[in-house]
């Protein structure tokens, strides 16, 4: 397989023909691109000189979400002043309002699945406190089944950064992350949200402690009937029918830390989601209605050495995760998984210039499936090794090797190298890129599933590049905050799985078919501004991903150089949030580019923007902290569809009324 | 103080960004829907659709992109989703098959659970048929009725004088293919959708038409897809031998008077799955797919080794005779995930043109050459 010629990476068609107005269309992306860059960097050049007075700022005081200090390798986080206010949102409603991961939702509360990077759901990993929770039979994970009150906080790893935490991640890692506060003695808070189509959502969270130990008891449980109206095909006003879900997740979490040196966690965490299927806009027939029901089990229990110039780290975590399907009188079928996973990494700091991270981990999944043909299991062992070699404080640079045994073979060894260039002192301005090669091992179903799974499929194969740049600034007294970030990639992804028709057979096939060209631009603006006890915010994300077909698959196949399907050009996201009396809103905006809906780009679902607004004001009680909120989605009202034929609530509310204990004032 | 200024005058500067794409978005007013971008090519809308062959494509089960292409006779033109453009509306999910009956046309929406019955002069539906049990093909009986064949359950009755259904015949289970001989109608049934071959029933019913119920019952190979009636009236039923591969796929002829299985043909190689069976108008040679298309005329003792058309890496799907011209039709789904290609070619086989199709091109159907 040869690497791709010059003249394919230069082939960056903007926009396709097709597109109306695309002079127009592709001045103003342009346009707002570069407003974008330059209001980024404004203040690079504008206080170049007024720097000196502002550096070493401690780094907690610092609210960045792009992490400046990255070793070469792009992170960001969103944290819990975005999460606070969505308490009773899923995961797919944060990554489409807050990152540039574009989210495939098929309805409210139904199926969402990841396009980050401009690559398929499979190449997204998403992990809770470092667990991987992707189903080990289909790859990836439903976004619509994490609920925003169970974790603290999340980070997104971009691209070749995933690859310190597994492999086949070619877009990247979701970490959910909880977190102790060893401050905290009691912290209680209690929701109950009422919004739109009979939906009723109830929070209660606990935290309790001291310094050396915490525990954290969350529960949420949700109902919805989730009727809303649509139009359907014909023009006539429908409400959903056999849309309606009830989901509960319980967990409880203990850390405790022995002379700041032992730290030992237990975290286990329930989900039941229990939902109707609702059919397409087309289908009027409801004697083939579905239902699934699924339930998950997670347990990690973690031990951390800390000493001066060494880590250990010790994690072992079991991952149940059961899922029961039905379609009328056709489909009957349950799926079990179990993974038992094992990590151990050591850290050691003793040489100057240098961190060694070498480990091992160790994954063992048994998926009992009625569409397999008995039980199946595999067995994952990584080596890990990553290195960090500082030259001079200006340089960072970081090695990563991993290299697995899947049952008893080995694939090839996973490369990453990376380097931070900050050229200067007193100025928070990052430089960084990475180069890697990455092996994604087929699915569980790609290999098993009854009379179409082939075991002899090869793993997916990945190069990829980055460059990218990282900015903050921060005034003395915390009055104004800006970051920016911009960040180029491009990934070449061949013998990716796809399931074709046969020829021979009835049955569709995965086979090691496509070959994927993924690159893009990703810039993102933060700036907060305190001004006359006014708490001003703006956040935007953007992303320009080109993801094309660069191999054909069958004759006359017409989809070389086309975008895929479901994968938007443009994805920009907003939010404004303002804060004063202790009322604060919020507004978001999101807006979704074109999607194909065929691989020769001859058909596409038009792109539409959704706008969110948040109010809400806390009342200072006597022993607790009152919090009253009203939430207005699809401000617009605007009837979409994200996935075709399948439609989307039109404006609607939720109304939440919160208990905040003791008297802890929004942060 | 004048940093301060500055500040505000940083974050106003982003505002920009902010307004420029709320300006740049500010036309999707209109619902968003599925939209096909139609090449820039000024093919008129035809007259009437009277004369032509309609290429009836699929679409993506639960994409509800299906749609139906129309080469015109008249000026030699192919128009695209011509239900969409007489309808303003989409055809559904799943249109599986197409009839005529005088100056009407009968589409069969599979997943959508309805028949769209047009008008011939200008496409325009004139009747949603539903309560039907996921209909899969018609066939008209006589000027009164009609019987569709459903995934599930049983074969509906069509009251053509209402366009309604109008009663139901019951098959407990998935009925597939149906041809008419005398007054009685063959219709092949798969079984129970949701079981695995070895406990599907695989058989052809015999439904006196006049009495709307089985008589007859005449066990075949598994999965009887395909069913036609030659000129001896002989029925040739193509069984595809199982969707789990469970038993060699077979062509079997039968004796329509006797309703006994005469011959059966089973193939060599198992592996290529045979589908669509079809048959000439003069009915002497039967066509079918596997692998490429394969022409078997009625009276030979054995099967072709070779195909009249090599698939040459095509997905073929749809396979059809013009009545008219005894040209065959066939067509390419490619990878099911774009427009697929209809190939005309004659009756030795050549290829007379090819035109591009909607998703998933699967069945044709052909005006009738009086109708001209």
């Amino acid at each position: 397989m040869e690497p791709p010629s010059l003249k394919k990476l230069l082939n960056i068609r903007l926009l396709s023909s097709t597109h109306k107005l695309t002079i127009l269309n592709l001045l103003k992306y342009t346009l707002l691109f570069l407003v974008f860059v330059i209001v980024s960097y404004t203040p690079l050049f504008v206080h170049g000189q007024n720097l000196r007075d502002t550096l070493n700022l401690p780094e907690f005081e610092i609210r960045s979400n792009f992490v400046l200090d990255n070793q070469g390798f792009k992170r960001s986080k969103i944290d819990s002043t975005i999460l606070m206010p969505q308490l009773n949102a899923n995961l797919s409603a944060i990554l489409s309002q807050h990152s540039t991961i574009f989210i495939k939702s098929y309805g409210n509360s139904s199926l969402a699945t990841s396009s980050f990077r401009g690559t398929a759901a499979q190449h997204t990993q998403v992990e809770w406190n470092g667990i991987n929770l992707n189903s080990p039979m289909l790859g990836q994970i439903d976004f619509s089944q994490i609920q925003v009150s169970q974790f603290d906080g999340l980070e997104i790893l971009y691209g070749a950064a995933g690859i310190s935490r597994t492999s086949g991640a070619f877009g990247g890692v979701i970490d959910l992350v909880t977190s102790p506060d060893w401050n905290n003695r009691f912290h209680g808070t209690l929701a109950q949200t009422i919004a739109s189509f009979d939906t009723y959502t109830t929070n209660i969270m606990a935290a309790v402690g001291n310094t050396s130990f915490q525990s954290h008891t969350k529960f949420n449980y949700s109902t919805a009937l989730n009727d809303f109206p649509y139009k359907n095909d014909t023009g006539a006003v429908i409400y959903q029918h056999n849309s309606s879900n009830k989901l509960y997740d319980i967990s409880q979490e203990f850390f405790w830390k022995l002379r700041d040196k032992h730290l030992f966690s237990a975290k286990v965490w329930y989900s039941d989601n229990d939902r109707e299927l609702p059919s397409t806009v087309s289908q009027s027939d409801h004697s083939n209605d579905e239902s699934q029901k699924d339930n998950s089990l997670r347990a990690v229990f973690d031990y951390k050495l800390v000493e001066n110039q060494f880590n250990i780290l010790i994690r072992s975590a079991l991952v149940s995760q059961n899922m029961h399907y039905v379609q009328g009188s056709m489909i009957d079928a349950t799926y079990q998984s179990y993974s038992w996973i094992n990590r151990i990494r050591f850290s050691y700091n003793g040489i100057r210039n240098l961190t060694i991270k070498p480990g091992i981990d160790y994954t063992r999944d048994w998926v009992d499936s009625d569409s397999y043909d008995g039980l199946k299991t595999r067995n994952t062992t990584s080596f890990f090794i990553e290195m960090n070699y500082n030259i001079g404080n200006k340089i960072k640079t970081s090695l990563i090797l991993r290299e697995e045994l899947i049952d008893g073979t080995f694939i090839p060894i996973v490369p990453a190298i990376g380097a931070e260039y900050r050229p200067f002192n007193k100025i928070n301005l990052a430089f960084s890129s990475n180069f890697a090669r990455n092996y994604r091992t087929p699915t569980l179903n790609d290999m098993f599933w009854e009379l179409s799974g082939n075991p002899d499929l090869k793993p997916e194969k990945n190069y990829s590049a980055e460059l990218g740049s990282t900015y903050n600034f921060q005034t003395k007294n915390n009055g104004f905050f800006v970051e920016a970030n911009c960040t180029g990639y491009y990934s070449w992804i061949y013998d990716m799985i796809t399931w074709m028709p046969q020829e021979s057979s009835n049955l569709w096939k995965p086979e090691n078919i496509d070959e994927v060209l993924a690159r893009g631009v990703e810039a993102g603006l933060n700036i907060r501004l305190k001004i006359l006890h006014f708490d001003l915010s703006l956040k935007n994300n953007y992303n320009f991903c080109r993801s094309t077909y660069e191999k054909i698959s069958t004759a006359n196949d017409n989809k070389i150089g086309k975008q895929l399907i479901y994968v938007p050009v443009h994805t920009f996201n907003a939010t404004v949030s303002l804060e004063r009396w202790k009322f604060y809103a919020i507004y978001n905006f999101s807006f979704i580019s074109n999607r194909f809906t065929g691989k020769d780009n001859l058909s596409y679902m038009p792109a539409y923007n959704i706008s969110n607004i948040i109010f809400g004001k806390n009342l200072g009680l006597k022993n607790f902290t009152l919090s009253l909120q009203l939430e207005i989605n699809n401000l617009l009202n605007l009837d979409y569809q994200s996935i075709a034929s399948r439609p989307m609530p039109g404006i609607n509310y939720a109304f939440t009324l919160k208990l905040l204990l003791p008297n802890a004032s929004r942060q | 103080m004048s940093k301060l200024i500055h500040y505000i005058y940083i974050f106003l500067l982003a505002c920009p960004i902010f307004f420029l794409s709320l300006i740049n978005t500010s036309c999707t007013k209109d619902p968003v829907r599925q939209q096909v971008i139609i090449p820039p090519d000024t093919t008129p809308v035809p007259a009437t659709y009277e004369n032509g062959i309609f290429v009836v494509n699929e679409g993506n089960y639960n994409w509800g992109n299906a749609s139906v292409t129309f080469l015109d006779n008249e000026n030699n033109s192919v128009v695209q989703d011509i239900f969409m453009k007489s309808n303003s509306r989409g055809l559904g999910d799943v249109a599986e098959s197409m009839k005529i009956n005088g100056n009407l046309g009968y589409i069969v929406i599979n997943n959508s659970n309805r028949i769209e019955v047009v008008s011939l002069k200008d496409f325009k539906s004139v009747k949603s048929i539903s309560g039907l049990n996921s209909p899969r093909y018609i066939e008209i009986i006589d000027s009164t009725k009609a019987y569709v064949t459903n995934l599930k359950n049983n074969i509906s009755i069509i009251d053509l004088s209402s366009n309604e259904v109008s009663g139901t015949i019951s098959t407990s289970g998935w009925t597939e293919n149906l041809i008419r001989f005398d007054k009685y109608i063959f219709v092949t049934s798969i079984g129970v959708f949701s079981k695995p071959s070895s406990l599907r029933k695989a058989q052809i019913f015999v439904i006196d038409t006049q009495s709307d119920a089985i008589v007859d019952s005449i066990e075949t190979g598994k999965e009887p897809i395909g069913i036609v009636i030659d000129k001896k009236q002989k029925i040739w039923v193509l069984c595809s031998g199982g969707y789990d591969n469970y038993e060699a796929n077979s062509l079997m002829r039968i004796n329509s008077e006797l309703r006994i299985v005469e011959k059966v043909f089973a193939f060599p190689n198992s592996e290529g799955v045979p589908s669509r069976l079809t048959i000439n108008n003069s009915g002497d040679t039967l066509y079918f797919i596997k692998g490429g298309v394969m022409q078997v005329p009625v009276n030979s003792n054995e099967l072709p080794s070779q195909p009249l058309i090599a698939s040459d890496g095509r997905l073929l799907y749809g396979l059809a005779i013009d009545p008219n011209t005894g040209h065959i039709f066939v067509s390419d789904a490619k990878d099911y995930v774009q427009n697929g290609t209809a190939y005309e070619y004659n009756i030795n086989g050549t290829l007379v043109r090819q035109f591009t199709a909607g998703r998933i091109p699967g069945s044709f159907c052909f005006t009738k050459k009086d109708a001209r």
